[in-house]
């Protein structure tokens, strides 16, 4: 052993005498391997420089190294190219500061994952707006049909019978590829088959068919010739007669619709209103027409003449009559004939007031107070109808007159202070100017010129406005750039929610107590007042009361000044006069309305109890004996069974005209009663007709109970509801398991409008 | 001699079945049934009554932790497992069916931060505050076998929080940096770094599953994606956010609970406002979690309660408590939408019924019927007062009226004072500021 151990290697000695000389030099802590990935470096694994070993590490190559070699050996032109690039390069732009890049990469990032998200959109607003939805989403599952790779089992035992029909069976094959072609297609077969039948059919069925061709091209050549004849066809009282059975149709249509869906009853109605509106505004019916014209010329002497123009206007007033009034309704007209400019519509019933003034004294008496009427109606319109012509012309000639002179000063308009205009519950109420100022036709010409030219002016300064603004050099457009809606496809994609569903988003009750209503509920019943008060107060325009009370102002002033006065003028009777005349052409405006009577009616429906006496007895009672019992008698039994009802009790309002308490009221009602519409509503007709139709079973059959009781979500119990997968954004729609889903979906639109 | 007998008419209490059930002939027409809106009113407003006599929603209490609890972890498959963690750095697996805990050891010193199973359900990972990552098997260890991990990952920074990616078999980390992790591996494949000191939550989208989110120490959301080598974007809110939840079906929603009591719901798309402002707490928000059919979630707060909000109101349509319940600190939303799991203070994990009156166990054809028209009518209702107010009442602690009270009185102040401000300066110069845009203050690219 120690002869080993003495055994000198030179080798081996050198190895260590060199390790022991670089024992102070060398770092001991390995250069790392990487066994793992890993993007960072552990500074620990760095490995420290070793200083001494510098000049003996390698050098990066550059590209002057590989010049010289190039030169030194026989490919001098590649070095000198080399060399060129290298001079000629161009060196790269500074890179990015780290935080500037770092910004732009998650930019980029941010963008891309915005795309990648927006792909959800649509499902999700599926989602969202689904009747029902079912949790876990059902998986799509491949069907696959097994069936068609079943092979037969070879070594089958067949019966005799069994053979026999497959001979036959193989035969008929046989026969029928003989017979059609040579494919082995079975649906291609089939097909082929089924056109040799055809074939063989048309021939005798080709005739047929012709003549059924011919005779409907006859019979439609038929109907479009009758159409035209009857267009053609002059008589007027044919067409009168046509028109009104088409009426009659509709008036029946709409009674049937009224029954079974008021709501498209109601829709029918508004068309007829809209019909009633535009007859309104047509010059149709009003006598201004050139036969009208003609026959006014005779219509002082004849008076069937007159009989004609009469029928006309009549004809228009029952076009234009109120089919039904409701409030809001009346409010719109109002609203449009408080928005008619008032002075230059002569076919203003509002506005006939002043003509109806102006035209009294020249109009003398007839027979009939309505042909008066209707007389000083026609003159006022024409009249009024010549002024507005004159107008027109007088405008048109002031237009030339301005094009040929627009140095020329221009004439300031003599400002008229205007008649008091105010309005009073949407009602324009003009004053009616003071009996001394009697108005002269000329009068008026000059004020309606007058606001033509003011009105005229003010367009042309507009103009020369708008003129301006076009010249001017654009502006700079402000870099204001709009705000990107990054939601707006989804808001684009959402559905609109077949069945809207009550959202209650409000704090829960927290109080121990409920007695003390909180402040918010507080603040919203008085809000919820305000609004209900606010319809109120629009619709309690009474046109009667309103007029009736400026008129009785007015009165009230003129008897002020009759008293002032100490004696009766003439003509400040004749004044007083025609304002009760102007008043009755209100009231005769509004004698189809009639909303006192309705009002009174209304009140008095509510006190008046139909049998104040009952009559108890009943025939045959107490006769037992038969006939031949004493008038008397039964007179005395029928007073004893007389039930007399205690006088009925005063109303509160009893002696108050324009006041109406609702005595019927249920205060205890009140409590229940929902005050504002709830949110996703946005009209009381959609929360009216989603709480009027019942769901229960009693009063809907079975199947519409079980499709209104559905939930808005169903989960089943013990199963695992996954978060959307992937796949859900192929998917196409699956097949509905549910009898009701599968139902609802085979419903046409509308009527799955109608469930909803 | 006289015999008494009790004789019964079988009709009266021998139930229909379902071969003993006739058709019965009805009359629907509505002229025959003058007064169905009242009488439907009148069940609607029994239907609401029943609701809540039978709303009890306390289901169970699982005790068995020695410090309260800090984090849960939901199996991704089997709904009656449940990991729970504990500040003593214990982990219990609890069965849920028996309410009792089948494991239990100590996994980290310290807090355990978070639990995360893997795709399978086979593992599960855990963090805690001794800078570990621990992967421990799903299965239980044989009887007499010591409880040991099955790997063990040493980090270099602290972790606050982890979350596996639900379709592949990375997971992620959170702590000093967002750090993303392949199961196979024991260093991070990436670390994702922004300027912040502290990462306490971090969610993968489970949805799109590439994009993972972050609540910072400094007030901010992070996003980030999986695959890029930046973070995307952050938001800084007024205060800090606790914890964070993706919607399961809507891929772009995400809901933050806020330290101001809170709960903010943002589209990814569009960061600058929130879509919601989810109120009704009196303290911070601790935690948040979705229902997994992603139509609500459920919140936990430090004043001790736990509320249910519609991820699209901005008012909770619940609020659970029990007197004995502390700070809740984590809460989960069972994977079949029927149940709530609270974890607080005081060592206790809580089940709930996710609708409090819910009849649990079998429940017939008739019965489900009958249930979904009373729904229904509960439903179509719900904006009449009477109904509304019987649906809504609750009682709560009074520390709760209290604060609620308290803040209310604040906020009154505020706004006074702000309306005082905006009457005597000039006019535009104090603007309006929508309560969604006021809490947050700048979006960083």
């Amino acid at each position: 052993m120690s002869d080993d151990e003495e055994q000198y290697n030179p080798k081996s000695h050198k190895k260590l005498l060199q390790a022991i000389s670089n024992l102070g030099n060398v770092q001991h802590i390995r250069k790392s391997t990487r066994d793992e990935r890993q993007q960072q470096q552990d500074e620990f694994q760095l490995v420290k420089r070793n200083n001494n070993n510098a000049e003996h590490a390698p050098r990066a190559v550059g590209v002057n190294d590989l010049v010289q070699i190039l030169r030194s050996s026989k490919h001098i032109a590649t070095g000198k190219k080399l060399k060129n690039v290298h001079s000629s390069k161009k060196v790269l732009e500074k890179p990015l500061e780290k935080p500037a890049a770092d910004r732009i990469k998650r930019k980029i990032g941010y963008e891309g994952v915005k795309k990648k998200l927006g792909r959800w959109d649509a499902i999700v607003s599926k989602q969202r707006a689904a009747e029902t939805q079912i949790f876990p989403i059902p998986s799509d599952t491949i069907y696959i049909n097994t069936a068609a790779h079943v092979k037969n089992l070879k070594g089958r035992v067949k019966s005799d019978l069994a053979k026999e029909l497959e001979a036959s069976d193989q035969k008929l094959k046989e026969l029928r590829k003989a017979q059609i072609g040579d494919t082995t297609d079975e649906k291609e077969l089939a097909k082929k088959e089924r056109e040799l039948l055809e074939k063989k059919l048309t021939r005798d069925e080709l005739f047929a068919r012709r003549k059924e061709l011919a005779y409907l091209k006859m019979r439609e050549s038929q109907k479009s010739a009758k159409a035209r004849l009857q267009n053609k066809i002059k008589s007027k009282k044919y067409h009168k007669l046509q028109k009104r059975q088409k009426i009659l149709e509709q008036i029946k249509e709409f009674e049937v619709l009224q029954k079974t869906n008021p709501e498209a009853a109601l829709e029918k109605l508004n068309a007829l209103e809209k019909s009633r509106v535009i007859e309104r505004a047509s010059l149709r019916h009003k006598n201004t027409g050139t036969w009208a014209k003609n026959l006014q010329v005779r219509a002082k002497y004849d008076k069937d003449v007159r009989k004609d123009l009469a029928e006309q206007l009549a004809v228009s007033r029952q076009l234009t009559e109120k089919k039904i009034e409701s409030e809001s309704e009346d409010e719109q007209e109002m609203k449009v004939e408080t928005d008619a400019p008032v002075p230059t519509d002569p076919f203003n019933p509002w506005t006939k007031g002043k003509a109806a003034q102006k035209t009294a004294e020249s109009q003398a008496d007839e027979e009939d107070p309505n042909w008066r009427k209707y007389w000083t109606e026609r003159n006022a319109n024409e009249k009024l109808l010549a002024e507005h012509q004159a107008d027109l012309k007088a405008v048109k000639e002031e237009k030339e007159q301005e094009k040929k002179t627009s140095k020329a000063p221009k004439k300031k308009p003599i400002k008229k202070k205007k008649a008091n205009v105010t309005v009073e519950n949407g009602w324009v109420v003009e004053e009616v100017d003071s009996p001394a100022k009697a108005e002269t036709i000329d009068d008026i010409f000059e004020q309606h010129d007058e606001d033509v030219r003011q009105k005229l002016s003010k367009k042309l300064e507009k103009l020369k406005k708008q003129a301006e603004i076009l010249k001017q050099p654009k502006m700079k457009a402000k870099p204001t750039k709009k705000k990107r809606d990054e939601l707006k496809n989804l808001k684009d994609l959402a559905f609109k929610k077949t069945k809207q569903r009550i959202e209650i988003d409000e704090p829960l009750n927290q109080e121990e107590e409920p007695s003390q209503p909180s402040l918010d509920v507080v603040n919203k019943l008085t809000t919820t007042e305000e609004t209900a008060a606010e319809p109120s107060a629009d619709s309690a325009i009474d046109p009667n009361k309103v007029t009736t009370i400026t008129l009785k102002q007015r009165m009230r002033d003129l008897d002020a000044i009759n008293d002032a006065l100490a004696e009766d003028d003439e003509a400040d009777y004749d004044e007083s006069d025609a304002a009760a005349e102007r008043q009755l052409t209100i009231s005769q405006a509004f004698e189809d309305d009639d909303i006192i009577a309705d009002f009174n009616k209304d009140k008095t429906k509510d006190s008046e109890i139909k049998n104040a006496e009952i009559q108890l007895a009943m025939p045959g009672w107490g006769s037992w004996a038969g006939a031949g019992i004493s008038q008397e008698v039964l007179n005395r039994r029928n007073k004893r069974l007389l039930l007399k009802l205690a006088a009925p009790e005063k109303r509160r309002d009893e002696n108050k005209d324009n006041l109406y308490i609702n005595e019927t009221t249920n205060k205890q009602a009140r409590a229940h009663m929902v005050s504002s519409i709830p949110f996703p509503f946005k009209s009381l007709a959609d929360y009216e007709a989603s709480i009027r139709a019942p769901i229960g079973r009693n009063f809907v059959p079975e199947t519409a109970f079980r499709m209104m009781t559905r939930p808005a979500v169903i989960t089943r119990k013990g199963q695992v509801i996954e978060p959307m997968s992937e796949s859900e954004l192929v998917k196409p729609d699956r097949r509905l398991r549910h009898v009701v889903d599968r139902r609802i979906q085979r419903l046409p639109l509308h009527q799955k409008a109608k469930i909803a | 001699m006289k015999v008494k007998m009790i004789s019964r008419n079988p009709d009266n209490y021998v139930r229909e079945t379902k071969l003993q059930q006739h058709k019965i002939p009805r009359n629907y027409d509505p002229a025959l049934h003058p007064l169905e809106g009242a009488r439907e009113y009148v069940r609607a407003l029994n239907a609401t009554k029943l609701d809540r006599v039978f709303a009890k929603p306390f289901v169970c209490n699982l005790s068995g932790h020695r410090d309260g609890v800090s984090c849960f972890g939901k199996h991704p498959k089997h709904l009656s497992t449940l990991a729970t963690g504990a500040y003593d750095g214990e982990v219990r697996i609890w069965d849920l069916a028996n309410r009792s805990s089948i494991r239990s050891f100590v996994a980290h010193d310290g807090f355990v931060r978070g639990i995360a199973y893997s795709r399978n359900g086979q593992r599960f990972f855990t963090v805690g505050d001794d800078k570990t990552i621990k992967v421990w098997n799903a299965q239980a260890p044989e009887l007499g076998e010591e409880e040991e991990p099955v790997n063990t990952i040493l980090s270099r920074h602290i972790l606050q929080g982890i979350s596996h990616n639900r379709k592949d078999n990375s997971f992620a980390t959170c702590g000093e940096v967002c750090a993303i992790w392949d199961e196979q591996h024991n260093d991070p494949i990436k670390t994702l770094k922004w300027g912040v000191d502290t990462l306490h939550t971090i969610s993968f989208n489970p949805v799109e599953t590439n994009i993972l989110a972050c609540c910072a120490s400094d007030r901010s959301i992070i996003l980030y994606d999986q695959r890029e080598a930046q973070p995307l974007r952050k938001v800084v809110l007024t205060m800090k956010s606790n914890k964070l939840a993706w919607n399961p079906m809507e891929a772009f929603n995400f809901t933050v609970a806020n330290e101001d009591c809170n709960l903010y719901t943002f589209d990814t798309r569009k960061l600058q406002t929130p879509l919601k402002v989810h109120f009704d707490h009196v303290s911070a928000v601790t935690d948040v979690d979705y229902a997994p059919t992603g139509k609500e979630f459920v919140s936990s707060s430090y004043d001790k309660t736990v509320r249910i909000y519609h991820a699209h109101q901005s008012h909770s349509r619940d609020i659970y408590h029990t007197k004995r319940m502390q700070h809740v600190v984590c809460v989960a939303w069972s994977l079949d939408n029927r149940y709530i799991f609270s974890g607080s203070d005081e060592m206790n994990i809580r089940m709930w019924k996710a609708n409090a009156s819910e009849k649990l166990g079998v429940v017939r054809p008739r019965e489900r019927a009958n249930f979904n028209y009373q729904e229904a009518l509960k439903e179509k209702y719900a904006a009449h007062p009477q109904i509304k107010r019987i649906a809504r009442h609750r009682q709560v602690p009074r520390h709760v009226l209290n604060a609620q009270r308290k803040m209310r009185s604040v906020k009154d102040k505020e706004l006074l004072k702000e309306a005082n401000v905006r009457k005597h300066s000039k006019k535009g110069t104090v603007p309006f500021v929508s309560e969604k845009k006021k809490h947050v203050i700048r979006q960083d690219v």
